[in-house]
């Protein structure tokens, strides 16, 4: 028994709304994109002729294909380093500090810039990054380099250096979730067996956490695909990822070929996910 | 061979300075952001930081900045508050549906989540393609509003399922065991005790459409919000005043955040003592 009775048009009542909300604010949108995509260049009007010209167009230009492959490698690099260093963190939050109230603290450190603006956190890298910039300066006074290094500001190094510290958070969350449910006695019977901390890890404790891992990475994998905001402030429009070229495209007038890049991100994303969802699969497979 | 305890100090001293200088890493921006908009007049974007004084934060309060900045931070205020009470509404409505195990439920569960993994950038694009071809104009409280629920609803139906998930439905059972109406027994036992969750769907309704610049870049029309007048400046030119104002909508999202967390604890206080309730409650 419950407030709401099973498969009632009360249930389905309270499920419209939401459910509405999204169909027509994302759902609809987004196959409109797909379908303008399709327009002949000339006339934006729904009356516009299908071709897959655009398509064509794309992948004929090595420079538009460079920022995909550009968008595809940043995401890359972005998962191996945010998994790594939000896996460490996750495995000292939940195994290493016992202590509930520093537990607590060390969670809110990492969580509650989520809440504030990446636009303003962004703009905060920019005093670090210049050739005056707070990096240079400790580099320039520990004598490791003699001279400013040009290479963060406008750079990739600097979009990297700066995307790490709004998505590692993403990478760490899924990972603390998976190892709080880890029960104690599992890893301790493999110690009363006498395997060694490592193989501890590697064989139990790791495997157990993995869902969270791959949650992890495909967040990442997703926020790093669609990030715009980052490149166009960091890298001062001299870098481009597939954001970018939207916007320059919506900018200059040509829709149905901005629509075609939109197109290719959704699907390079969708693809990335599966072949993420699909890694997950065959290690479970081969633990049985 | 090491011993594995000195081994496992190792370890997790190596962790812990991972963990440490991350979380340096992760505010210093913030902090500096915070520190250099105190500098003197003379003083420029970056280190060494000249004098301290408020000239920046004066420097807002003059006319033209204040034409600037004030409407939009107004808009967006007005926009993360309607944000805040819709999302708390659709998704105490969309999670209290998917107790009654509905056709396509699961259809339902994702079809709300890919709200948050859609790319925000596109889906502002297509409202904005949309807009075009059907001849509709864009605005904040209007285009801008229905992309902002679609990034937010999806943080609010999850903390409600997993906040129904928990809740004790004997206590419900109980209500309606004893002759109380659905409707009763929903808003007298069952909201108050999923409330906390309600509380956090607001607030990510809240902070979330605050700080949302990629869906809003395209789906907004000509009267912009605050993140946009804000990066618009940033890319005319960098200087300290924009500092002053990221400090500023910093501290206005932080302090949403700790309201709503006091909020948070006054209601479980409230829940916890009504739970237990005191000799001097039950007694007639």
């Amino acid at each position: 028994m419950s407030t709401l009775r099973e498969r009632s048009p009360a249930g389905y009542a309270l499920a419209a709304p939401a459910g509405l909300w999204m169909l027509g604010a994302l759902v609809v949108p987004t196959i409109f994109i797909a379908w303008v995509s399709l327009w002949a260049a000339r006339g934006f009007t729904l009356a516009s002729p299908l071709t897959l010209a655009n398509y064509a167009k794309f992948f004929t230009r090595p420079a538009y294909v460079r920022v995909l492959g550009d968008t595809v490698q940043q995401a890359l690099v972005m998962m191996l380093i945010t998994g790594v260093i939000g896996y460490s963190i996750a495995y000292f939050l939940v195994v290493h500090v016992r202590h509930p109230g520093l537990q607590l603290a060390v969670f809110l450190l990492l969580v509650v810039p989520f809440w504030t603006s990446a636009l303003i956190r962004t703009i905060g890298w920019i005093p670090f990054l210049g050739v005056n910039g707070v990096i240079n300066q400790v580099l320039l006074l520990t004598g490791i380099v003699d001279r400013p290094v040009e290479a963060f500001l406008f750079s990739r190094t600097g979009i990297t250096l700066s995307q790490v510290s709004f998505y590692t958070l993403l990478a760490t969350g899924p990972v603390v979730y998976t190892l709080r449910n880890i029960p104690p006695s599992l890893p301790e019977a493999a110690q009363c067996l006498r395997a060694t901390p490592l193989r501890v890890f590697w064989r139990i404790v790791f495997p157990l956490t993995l869902p969270g891992v791959m949650i992890g990475q495909i967040l990442v994998f997703l926020n790093v695909m669609a990030d715009f905001a980052t490149a166009q402030a960091i890298g001062g429009h001299k870098h481009a990822f597939l954001g970018n070229l939207v916007i320059l495209l919506y900018e200059s007038g040509q829709l149905a070929f901005a629509a075609v890049v939109a197109v290719l991100l959704m699907i390079a994303m969708l693809l990335g996910v599966a072949v993420l969802l699909k890694v997950v699969d065959i290690r479970r497979l081969g633990e049985s | 061979m090491i011993p594995w305890r000195t081994r496992q100090r190792l370890v997790r001293a190596a962790l812990g300075t991972i963990t440490v200088l991350f979380l340096a890493y992760q505010w210093l921006p913030m902090l500096t952001m915070a520190l250099l908009s105190f500098t003197d007049p003379e003083g420029g974007t970056t280190f060494p930081m000249r004098g301290v004084s408020l000239h920046w934060y004066r420097e807002l309060l003059r006319v033209q900045m204040v034409d600037d900045f004030k409407p939009p931070m107004a808009r967006s205020l007005a926009l993360a508050g309607a944000c805040s009470i819709t999302t708390a509404a659709l998704a105490l409505a969309a999670a209290q549906a998917m107790r009654g195990r509905l056709r396509g439920s699961g259809a339902y569960f994702y079809l709300i989540l890919l709200g948050a993994m859609a790319p925000g950038l596109l889906v502002g694009f297509g409202v904005a393609l949309l807009a075009r071809v059907f001849g509709f104009g864009l605005a904040w409280y209007t285009s801008t509003f229905a992309v902002h629920i679609v990034w937010t609803l999806p943080f609010g139906f999850l903390t409600m399922l997993a906040v129904f998930n928990r809740f004790d439905r004997r206590l419900e059972e109980a209500a309606l065991t004893l002759r109380a109406t659905r409707w009763t027994a929903f808003w007298r036992i069952t909201f108050p005790l999923v409330l906390p969750g309600v509380i956090g769907a607001a607030l990510f309704g809240f902070t979330l459409s605050y700080d949302e610049f990629a869906r809003s870049l395209f789906a907004t029309g000509p009267e912009q919000t605050l993140p946009l007048v804000i990066y618009a400046q940033f890319d005319r030119q960098l200087q300290p005043t924009l500092y002053a104002i990221g400090t500023l909508t910093t501290a206005v999202s932080l302090g949403a955040v700790a309201l709503f967390a006091t909020l948070l604890r006054l209601v479980r206080r409230r829940t916890l003592t009504s739970d237990q309730p005191s000799k001097k409650e039950s007694q007639p």
